[in-house]
């Protein structure tokens, strides 16, 4: 039996795991990760686009804050995020964003002087200050009010991950490669570790720590087409899940990415439309405006997912065998832009679409992006139901995000979050309270399930093929739980995959029978847990009867203040249930600094809460008070929901930018 | 920062190998120009062995200025050789390896570089012959000395071997020179090595073509000398005696 | 648009190994697939895994070439399996893991390990004694076109294409190969990395560093980022004999 004791185990090698796990080792505390791949290989590296923190450096950040940066947020989750945590976040994005700096991430800069952009179609001249050259520029990204979108050129998402696996390697994080979690092991509400299995060589590992993270990005994969790596299974929230203990929350918030290239999913950044690319129909028109005609292409990504799909479902789609599409045009941006801030763009239409961008328009439609669910979590990380067990980044359900995350938004959560889950974590190991009392026999006990799992699969006659079952509940999803959804598909949805739940306990891995490295076994397993989180996604989604950010039900088009103001909370506490047991977390409209209001799309179809409009009051009223007395924005902000102190010490100090705080 | 001592040995090395190997190229070009005199005529030929003789400086032939030039051409070719060793594969695996890469791999640079190993390896033993016979006759240069030296001595099989060795070696050699340091790369530096690449081409043909036909020269003029082998050529017109 | 098609019968060459199976030997296994509309390597392997071999062992990672998992020897070229259009080959494809790295299985290989061991080696990551993290103020000022000049060099993702490629590592492992030198020349470029050039002339110094690459191009010529490997390696040889001169 072959243990490894640690303070903290993190699963997961992407930036948020990355940050984690320096975090905790510069507290002193010894950590080890375990990675599917190699960390740089992590899905982080392909968000492309950049990341949101309110520098207000660039011309058209000026004036920009963390109260913007907060509302922007707030707003674009339609009011389901958790406000204090917005606020810790918002809070920490600038100091998140300079720290990767001064770690090498090669951030795009202000040049002083005039350049020129398109807005709204039009070339438009800005001239950036002397005073802000060689800052950190932003560029213009769906659902903001200001340019808060820090970049590098187009890669900014590689090059955070690379700076953050140097410093990991730095600081000497230990990690081991191609290990995956398979079973958390917990007693008595306690976690305690994981056991994991060597993908090399198929020996399983059990890892004992004080604390558990789990860092494992997205379950974007239980789409047939998604924009998610393959690795984005949700292998991280499935075994949280099968504890029986810890619970996921907001697994039906899923977001499509209105521009993924067809057939294959593959993502072309937000920075398209951002930069002033346009999106047109099979006649050449540009639609937008007429839908949205304030924020246009730049309309929230769910919004934009949804108007598109509207268009494509009025016969305005461009046809091809593999279904309607739309077109995005970024010819109008010029070839030199292209090439210098667009090029992965441009690299993924050369080698995937045989197209040149900068004269052809890109085939695109919405596709499944981000997981906005994910492990339900205090605003310190840690499951709210299983002591010793965190989560964090797009794995978690911290939530800042609520059904809809804005674009920019993630990677910035992912070195927030952990940088903060850090500190959190680090405290709790300091504290006698994560003293562990775990005997081997328990350790040996998840050890040995796990063990005989692999072999029924591997021993099995006369079983299903996981693949079937897979490609099947793959398809449920993309036509049942999508961008629109009702509740008669819902509910078929939710009948089949049951069944097909039900199957997978009965799953053979055919011919390839190897205890070693085998592809066949891991699909195997992974199908099974990929289907308990595919009923989590669908029966969520059936049983929430409004429309709120992502979630968007025909039957039900109003977002139901009254009703539904509240989390979706999974869980599955017994082995033997076929369905995840629901329940609901409240939402405190009267703890709100920003209280639930129009977001501005579209038709204003919002059930009002009656207690939104007392709060509103009460906020409105202490505002005007605090203002006549001259109180300053963070006054204001303390006055109507207090937050800082509880962020880490270290990370409570007022953020610099060029005219504030200097 | 701490104070760090670095062993400079192998940049000096490097720097060698670069260096030598680019004054050798040079000077294979220069020496191309004036053995191919031969083709504008014997009188010219001779005029220019003269003149390296220092024949217009002194008045008078000195044969050794050629000895020592050849002495010096020598030691340089001989470090050049004894640094690119270095890079050779130094054992059967490791050539097994290469030539394996080589094979599959189906690289043109990677190619251009067997060749230069394999020209260059050759030119240990050509090369050697070649110097140590210029350094040792260097009276006996000249149209009819070398000539016979060509055909009645039999140098006619080294030198068509040495010639391609030469031309192969060294025009890859300055090809490799300019991508590795980073001369001539300009704003765009693949561009500038397709340029280069086919610079290198033209160089190779016009080298070879022009040593051919040299050689070609030579061996016409020891043909029809073979019968005086070992007699001296003079000028038709005395008019080198005038000069002082 | 009534005319069907006739697509292809690929046949695609695997070299398979499995190094945990005492009884296996490395051999190549031949599957028929047929051809798809803008079928790419990705496509077609797992096709051959889910129809025809489930045993058949790959990297795939973002299927988009932007993480670097699967570069395999294409028809003996390193190339990043995902973006390899098969429209773009011969219908009798070899396929082989890249020599050098260790194997796991089939044409998945350990490029994990070895970048890390060069990461170590090189200590790729920013070197200042006096970095306080100053997270609560403005940030230090750089240049955009320096900051652009970085970022061209940070594109690198460790394919370990170049190193297939090059025919100097192949005969000399210890070589740091070009993605080892671009690290270099990243961080020597970045002014926020406080390294003398006497600390980077003692990474790269010698002949396992830059004085060890011998300029075949392989590296430039296989790169799926187009990185400006040549010139960047001739910028250090050139850095690194100044150093010397200078001491």
């Amino acid at each position: 039996m072959k243990i490894i004791y640690t303070d903290v185990l993190v699963i997961g090698g992407g930036l948020a795991g990355l940050r984690v796990a320096t975090g905790v080792k510069e507290r002193g505390h010894d950590v080890v990760v375990l990675s599917l791949v190699p960390p740089k290989r992590s899905h982080s590296a392909a968000a492309q686009g950049g990341m949101q923190a309110s520098l207000a450096n660039c011309k058209m950040g000026e004036g920009d804050n963390e109260d913007v940066h907060f509302s922007d947020t707030i707003k674009g989750s339609d009011w389901g995020a958790d406000q204090e945590v917005a606020r810790m976040f918002v809070h920490c994005a600038p100091k998140a964003i300079r720290e990767l700096a001064i770690w090498g991430v090669p951030w795009s800069r202000v040049h002083r002087g005039e350049h020129t952009s398109v807005i709204n179609a039009q070339k438009v001249t800005i001239s950036e200050s002397e005073e802000a050259h060689g800052l950190i520029t932003a560029r213009d990204f769906g659902g903001t009010k200001k340019w808060r979108t820090c970049y590098t050129s187009d890669g900014t998402g590689h090059s955070m991950l690379y700076a953050m696996d140097n410093k990991a390697k730095e600081e000497k994080v230990e990690i081991h490669e191609r290990l995956e979690a398979i079973s958390l092991i917990h007693e008595n509400g306690r976690c305690s570790g994981a056991i994991a299995r060597n993908l090399m060589n198929g020996e399983l590992v059990a890892y004992v720590a004080k604390a558990t993270t789990i860092a494992t990005g997205g379950y974007g994969r239980l789409y047939s087409v998604s924009t998610n790596a393959i690795i984005c299974q949700g292998i991280g929230q499935a075994i949280a899940l099968e504890t029986g203990v810890a619970t996921l929350g907001n697994m039906e918030a899923i977001q499509f990415h209105p521009t993924a290239i067809v057939p294959v999913g593959i993502l072309t950044t937000e920075g398209c439309r951002g930069d002033g690319g346009l999106l047109l129909d099979k006649d050449g028109y540009r639609f937008m405006p007429d839908y949205e005609p304030e924020k246009k292409e730049l309309a929230s990504r769910d919004v934009v997912s949804r108007r598109m799909t509207e268009h494509i479902r009025k016969g305005k789609g461009v046809k091809s065998r593999y279904g309607d599409h739309l077109w995005l045009d970024i010819t109008i941006l010029g070839r030199e832009h292209i090439e210098k801030n667009l090029r992965e763009v441009k690299e993924i239409c050369e080698s995937f679409l045989g197209i040149d961008p900068a004269v052809d328009w890109i085939p695109v439609r919405p596709t499944q992006h981000y997981s906005m669910g994910g492990i339900r979590t205090k605003y310190t990380g840690e499951s709210q139901t299983l002591k010793g067990l965190y989560s964090c980044g797009e794995a978690a359900c911290w939530d800042m995000h609520g059904f809809n995350r804005l674009g920019g938004n993630s990677v910035s959560e992912t070195v927030v979050a952990g940088m903060l889950v850090a500190e959190y974590i680090a405290d709790f190991c300091d504290s006698d309270e994560s003293a562990l009392n775990i005997d081997t026999h328990t350790i040996a006990t998840f050890l040995k399930a796990e063990k005989d799992k692999m072999e029924a699969l591997l021993t099995k006659e006369n079983g299903e093929d996981a693949y079937v079952l897979r490609r099947r509940m793959e398809s449920i999803m993309m036509e049942k739980v999508g961008i629109f959804r009702n509740g008669e598909d819902l509910q078929a949805a939710v009948d089949e995959l049951e069944e097909l739940y039900k199957r997978s306990k009965n799953i053979e891995v055919f011919r390839s029978k190897s205890r070693g490295a085998n592809p066949a076994l891991v699909n195997a397993y992974r199908t099974q847990k990929m289907l308990k989180l595919a009923l989590t996604v669908a029966y969520g989604a059936l049983l929430r009867t409004e429309s709120r950010g992502a979630h968007s039900r025909e039957d039900f088009p109003e977002r139901d203040d009254k009703n539904w103001l509240k989390r979706t909370i999974t869980s599955w506490p017994d082995e033997n249930q076929t369905i995840p047991t629901v329940s609901y977390e409240e939402i405190p409209i009267e703890k709100m600094e920003f209280p639930p209001g129009f977001r501005g799309y579209g038709k204003d179809l919002t059930v009002v809460n009656p207690e939104t409009t007392k709060r509103q009051g009460v906020v409105d009223a202490l505002t005007e008070k605090l203002v006549r007395e001259g109180a300053n924005r963070f006054e204001i902000q303390n006055a109507l929901m207090p937050y800082i102190d509880k962020l880490p010490k270290k990370y409570q100090g007022t953020n610099e930018r060029l005219g504030e705080n200097v | 920062m701490r104070e760090v001592k670095i062993d400079t040995t192998p940049a000096r090395l490097d720097f060698i190998q670069s260096a030598s190997g680019l004054i050798l190229a040079l000077f294979m070009w220069a020496h191309m120009f004036f053995v191919s005199t031969i083709l504008l005529g014997k009188d010219v030929m001779y005029k220019v062995t003269i003149f390296f003789e220092g024949h217009y400086f002194f008045g008078e032939s000195y044969p050794l200025i050629v000895t020592i030039v050849a002495g010096a051409i020598f030691a340089i070719f001989i470090a050049h050789a004894a640094v690119a060793m270095r890079k050779l594969p130094s054992n059967y695996k490791q050539y097994k390896i290469l030539k394996n890469h080589i094979q599959s791999f189906k690289h043109g640079d990677t190619r251009l570089w067997f060749w230069q190993i394999f020209t260059g390896f050759a030119m240990f033993f050509l090369g050697s012959v070649h110097l140590y016979i210029i350094m040792t006759n260097s009276a006996d240069i000249g149209p009819y000395a070398s000539s016979d030296r060509i055909v009645s001595e039999w140098m006619w099989p080294l030198y068509i071997l040495l010639l391609l060795a030469v031309e192969l070696h060294g025009s890859i050699g300055l090809y490799r020179l300019a991508l590795k340091w980073g001369w001539f790369e300009g704003t765009d530096a693949k561009k500038s090595r397709i340029k280069l690449r086919r610079m290198k081409y033209a160089i190779t043909i016009f080298f070879l073509t022009l040593g051919f036909l040299t050689l070609a020269a030579y061996i016409k003029i020891g043909i029809e000398h073979k019968a005086n082998a070992g007699e001296r050529y003079h000028l038709e017109t005395s008019v080198v005696e005038g000069v002082k | 648009m009534s005319e069907v098609k006739k697509e292809r019968i690929l046949k695609i060459s695997i070299l398979r190994f499995d190094p945990t199976d005492p009884k296996d030997f490395p051999h190549i296994v031949t599957y028929e697939v047929e051809e798809a509309d803008g079928m790419t390597l990705f496509i077609a392997l797992n096709e051959i895994r889910e129809h025809h071999d489930n045993s058949l062992m790959f990297d795939f990672v973002c299927r988009a070439g932007i993480c670097g998992s699967c570069s395999m020897l294409v028809n003996g070229q390193p190339k990043l399996a995902c973006r390899v259009l098969t429209s773009k080959l011969d219908a009798n494809i070899s396929l082989a893991p890249l020599p050098l790295f260790k194997l796991i299985r089939d044409l998945s290989i350990y490029t994990g390990e070895w970048m890390r061991g060069l990461s170590e080696r090189v200590e790729s990551w920013i070197h200042d004694k006096e970095e306080e993290l100053a997270f609560d103020k403005l940030e230090q000022r750089m240049e955009p076109a320096l900051a652009d000049e970085i970022y061209e060099l940070d594109r690198c993702v460790e394919c370990g294409c170049c190193v297939a490629g090059c025919g100097t590592i192949q005969m000399k492992p210890n070589f740091l190969g070009a993605v080892g030198l671009n690290k270099v020349a990243r961080y020597h470029l970045d002014p926020r990395d406080k390294r003398s050039d006497e600390e980077y002339y003692e990474i790269v110094g010698d002949e396992d560093g830059v004085f060890g690459c011998m300029t075949l191009l392989g590296c430039e010529d296989v790169c799926p980022k187009d990185l400006p490997l040549q010139s960047k390696i001739a910028y250090l040889r050139r850095m690194m004999i100044q150093t010397a001169a200078k001491n």
